[in-house]
């Protein structure tokens, strides 16, 4: 044990040698490694700085005179606050519920996605043996059919006469069908979790999968029981990986709205993305669809940058 | 020991509190700092709005086509219009007859709102040879010169078949850009297994149903603020249904919001042809059309099961009226041909055998509006093999016929000045955060 573990970074000393030498003898410019960034750079100037400036230049811009339709205006210097300022102000106002509603659907429907997911990622990490790619590929199955026939698939599940409703009245859980689609939030936050949950389930599973099996040998070793071990060892190392799970199914929930249309369609469950959705369809509310996407694109940083925060203080503590 | 840049939990938390605190003084800077210019409430200017008691005539946007100009060759037809608005049959019966001409036809440019359709429209990217609009854009659309005026020589079917009603329109004054393709009423749908026909026929205000919370759950609404709010108004006794009244708008945004505590209605763009046939609602708002059409979504599509769905609409026939329109747009590559297909669309027969399938009256002369309740058109007859083999419009609900005695007397929803539109906005975003 000691011979192999002494013996083992000789090779690596020289390896690391033999490549600096290696770069030593190559001179690249100093844009070399730089340029490799040009391609993403470019994406995202097309695909969502100049989207997002336009965002801004509709939210801060005029109306056509005629149609009323949204005109961006793309000087800051001639930007009008007027909409924005109203929608900040109605946000405070009767708007508030809206956002309650959003942030209550969202947290709840991300804490049973991760519950479900953890779990299961759980087990295909540690005890999928041989049978791991089978249960991937079952896990990301729902990918394979769209969101909106998923979503629709339901409509007719949970209709009054619908499969679930059937069920239930068969077993005689109810004596009467529950109106499941009728401005539920619970139906609404299942709905989400059903579309988001797969999201999250590998991100859980590829950070599970790395965790090295030593270390909770170890623990059981300095005699830690299972659930010691999972609690003390398994939860803080896989801490990354569920903020990354929540962050990644959590930030589209919250612009999400065709859950809640089709599940729904109760004012009384609205979010943040049907109003997006009803301004946007709208004569002359184009600016205050931009005004609520850019709103809720600061709600949504706040946790981004929590997550942001958190990663690169684990990062520096490694 | 945390570097000097970072922040705590606590530092999180208290900075983030008081951002938010700080937006709403935002606001008021923001508004400081506004430009002069186009206000985001737009302008009427540009356009006059049509009444019944103030007609428009729209300005002549040059001249319309020869009456001599031949069909175009080979031409494919171009349709800009609603989804599931036109049934293809008729429209190949027309390429059929235009077989000679080799006229083609791939299929109908569809849109999901009118602002949607004008905005196909004005990108350019859609030449249409013939548009659906409906009446409150249709000036906006001459002020922004995007369509072309007609040819009366080469659509004589609008005189000789269509009601006088509309050879003179209040908002097309000498129908200089405009004819008239459906006709429909906005009222009340509703279950006949669930409210029966002598209830809402014997309610003082029938309209009030929206509200009854005998109902609480199965209330559906369009996502349409005007009609929806139609239809508070009418039951407040406001027959203004364009009202910029400040008491009006006050009683129609407090009766809005009351439906919520009332009867938590939904949401719904199927809520009358789809949701209210399969038993999801007992009581929607409801076009004429929407109703008629409705033995289509009806489970399982026979007459019996059709027989349960009803519309009410008012005994003395003031209520709610509109019709939509077809126009050329300026930009039509083939205007001769869609001359054509205009005078072929609005003719009797092509405009009952459509009628038939989409569910949506044409206003025809020629057409008994009581032999509607009695008569098959083509559509009912060919689909007696899966669905109910009605007449044009089921026996048992009369009032979802239109009758030309209907236009004078109903109320109609025109386009509304920024300033008002936008307070109706307002109202509707409120019941739309499901404030109450």
């Amino acid at each position: 044990m000691s011979v192999s573990s002494e013996a083992a970074p000789v090779p690596r000393r020289r390896r690391r040698k033999t490549h600096a030498a290696d770069e030593e003898r190559v001179h690249y410019s100093r844009w070399f490694w730089p340029s490799f960034t040009i391609p993403a750079t470019i994406w995202l100037a097309i695909l969502f700085i100049l989207p997002l400036y336009t965002v801004i230049s509709i939210a801060f811009g005029t109306v056509d005179p005629i149609f009323r339709g949204p005109l961006p205006v793309y000087e800051p210097w001639w930007w009008s606050g007027n909409q924005f300022g109203r929608v900040i102000d109605d946000s405070f106002s009767f708007y508030r519920p809206v956002y309650v509603h959003t942030f209550e659907y969202v947290i709840v429907a991300s804490a049973i996605c991760l519950v479900l997911s953890y779990t299961v990622a759980y087990y295909v990490a540690r005890f999928g043996g041989k049978r791991k790619a089978l249960l991937l590929v079952l896990l990301i199955a729902p990918f394979f059919i769209s969101y909106l026939m998923r979503m629709l698939a339901w409509i007719n599940l949970l209709d009054t006469q619908g499969y679930v409703n059937k069920i239930l009245t068969f077993l005689h859980i109810t004596p009467h069908p529950i109106d499941w689609l009728g401005g539920r939030p619970s139906t609404v936050i299942m709905g989400l979790v059903y579309g988001y949950v797969p999201y999250m389930v590998l991100p859980l599973y590829a950070f599970l999968d790395r965790i090295d099996p030593n270390l909770l040998e170890a623990g059981r070793d300095l005699g830690a029981g299972p659930a010691r071990t999972f609690f003390r060892v398994t939860l803080p190392l896989s801490r990354p990986g569920i903020l990354a799970a929540l962050v990644i199914v959590s930030l589209p929930m919250f612009g999400d709205y065709y859950t809640n249309n089709l599940l729904s369609g109760s004012p009384k469950t609205t979010m943040l993305g049907n109003l997006v959705d009803e301004a946007v369809n709208s004569t002359g509310q184009g600016n205050k669809a931009a005004a609520f996407v850019l709103i809720l694109m600061l709600l949504v940083l706040i946790p981004m940058l929590y997550y942001m925060r958190s990663t690169s203080k684990s990062l520096a503590v490694r | 020991m945390p570097r000097r840049n970072d922040l705590s939990r606590r530092d999180f938390l208290i900075r983030a509190g008081a951002t938010a605190a700080a937006i709403p003084t935002l606001s008021a800077i923001l508004d400081a700092c506004t430009k002069p210019g186009q206000p985001a409430n737009g302008s009427s200017d540009a356009f006059q709005i049509a009444r019944p008691d103030n007609p428009v005539t729209l300005p002549m946007n040059g001249e319309p086509i020869a009456t001599d100009t031949p069909i175009e060759q080979g031409a494919t037809l171009e349709i800009l219009n609603w989804s599931v608005y036109m049934w293809n049959y008729v429209i190949k019966q027309f390429i059929s007859q235009q077989a000679g001409n080799g006229i083609k036809f791939s299929g109908i440019t569809t849109f999901n709102n009118m602002d949607e359709g004008v905005q196909k429209l004005q990108s350019g990217k859609v030449k249409a040879d013939v548009f659906f609009p409906t009446i409150d854009v249709l000036g906006k659309l001459v002020a922004a010169d995007l369509l072309q005026p007609l040819n009366h020589d080469l659509i004589p079917a609008l005189q000789h078949d269509n009601w006088a009603a509309f050879q003179n329109p209040y908002y097309d004054q000498q129908w200089r850009y405009s004819v008239p393709y459906t006709i429909y009423t906005t009222g009340i749908g509703y279950r006949r297994d669930v409210i029966h026909d002598d209830v809402i026929h014997g309610m003082d205000n029938p309209w009030s149903i929206l509200w009854d919370p005998t109902y609480k759950g199965q209330i559906g609404v369009y996502p349409s603020y005007r009609d929806v709010m139609a239809i508070v108004l009418m039951k407040n006794g406001i027959t203004d249904l364009n009202t910029g009244n400040p008491d009006d708008l006050a009683t129609l945004r407090s009766d809005l919001l009351a439906m919520i505590d009332a009867t938590d209605p939904r949401i719904a763009y199927d809520a009358a042809y789809n949701k209210l046939p399969k038993g999801n609602f007992s009581a929607v708002t409801a076009w004429s059309g929407d109703i008629v059409a409705a033995w289509g979504y009806n489970p399982p599509y026979t007459e019996k099961a059709y027989q349960n769905v009803g519309y009410w609409f008012p005994a003395d026939r003031k209520g709610p009226i509109d019709n939509d329109l077809i126009a050329i747009p300026k930009n039509a590559e083939h205007p001769r041909l869609a001359h054509e297909f205009i005078n072929y669309w609005i003719s009797f027969k092509n405009a009952m055998n459509n009628f038939s399938w989409n569910g949506y009256q044409p206003p025809q002369t020629k057409a008994n509006v009581d032999a509607l309740t009695k008569e098959q058109g083509l559509y009912n007859k060919q689909s007696s093999s899966w669905a109910a083999a009605t007449s044009y419009v089921g026996p048992w609900m009369p009032d979802a016929a239109v009758r030309e005695s209907d236009f004078p007397i109903g109320y109609r929803e025109g386009p509304l000045p920024p300033d008002v539109d936008d307070q109706w906005h307002q109202i509707w975003s409120e019941f739309q955060a499901g404030v109450s």
